[in-house]
């Protein structure tokens, strides 16, 4: 567990980490995992009668790679909210910039609370997308 | 596509591995049931999207909003919002009953009128306790969006 970051961490605190060079088989292994087989996610055919050049990143995808942030830094225990807004595409051989910072410290019903601004970046400086998390000291 | 029966959201440790090895994420409270109880855990952690994978145990006594209608190539996942109670862990098992569904419209910059529609589905455990609320934006555009 990481307890010992509540009594560390500061507002402006930040973490992040690269996933880099995408590929459409994680696209797969996550339908797979997650159970989205919305075909504009793996059917090149599928895409291209859509109009689009390629297959395109579930959302999902990259929303539970951005939870990383608060589950890396906080503890996978930790999360109490967690609120992602998609802005644009993930696309095959894109590489993404997961950035998480400490917005808010403060105590509720004596528990330690810190809330997180996050965004999940492409190489071309886009948001994919944008985030909030409330992560709190639980413990079992 | 057949259902699971009794209905329900089995939260199980294989699924939990095989989920955040799709996030490509090691951290051994997902993956080392050892490690779990170590830290005091009943069992390994589900992480923190892991609910979306209830995909594949569709509640037919609490759906979210009928996809029927929609046209699939042009439905855009706009966001989600989880809110916890507790972690989940592998042993829970869960029931979903639907939230509140709200829809609305817009004018689209890119893409014409785009219709949103936000349904809330609320998870129980085994107690009957509430432990997550999701909430999932849906826009469908009149035709595809360019980015």
């Amino acid at each position: 567990m990481r307890e010992k970051i509540w009594s560390q961490v500061k507002v402006g605190d930040e973490y992040s980490f690269e996933l880099e060079d995408v590929k459409r088989t994680h696209f797969v292994r996550y339908a797979g995992a997650g159970g989205d087989f919305n075909p504009i996610h793996h059917d090149q055919t599928f895409a291209e009668k859509a109009g689009l050049p390629t297959v395109f990143g579930m959302g999902m995808f990259t929303a539970g790679v951005l939870a990383r942030v608060p589950s890396e830094w906080f503890g996978p225990t930790s999360v109490r909210r967690y609120a992602i807004k998609f802005t644009s595409r993930l696309w095959p051989e894109d590489t993404i910039l997961l950035q998480g910072r400490v917005t808010r410290l403060y105590d509720e019903d004596g528990v330690s609370h810190a809330d997180l601004g996050l965004k999940a970046t492409n190489q071309k400086q886009e948001d994919l997308i944008r985030a909030e998390a409330t992560v709190r000291d639980w413990r079992p | 596509m057949a259902q699971i029966q009794p209905p329900g959201f089995p939260i199980e440790r294989g699924k939990i591995h095989e989920f955040a090895n799709s996030l490509l994420d090691d951290d051994p409270l997902y993956h080392d049931l050892n490690a779990a109880r170590a830290a005091g855990l009943p069992s390994v952690v589900a992480p923190p999207t892991f609910a979306s994978a209830a995909a594949f145990f569709p509640d037919p006594n609490a759906r979210g909003p009928s996809i029927k209608g929609l046209d699939m190539r042009f439905l855009l996942h706009g966001g989600q919002e989880l809110i916890f109670e507790r972690p989940l862990f592998a042993g829970d098992e869960l029931h979903s009953e639907p939230g509140e569904t709200k829809s609305w419209e817009k004018e689209g910059r890119r893409g014409g009128t785009m219709k949103f529609i936000e349904n809330e589905t609320i998870w129980r455990d085994r107690a009957g306790k509430i432990v997550l609320r999701v909430r999932n934006t849906l826009i469908q555009t009149a035709g595809i969006v360019k980015d």
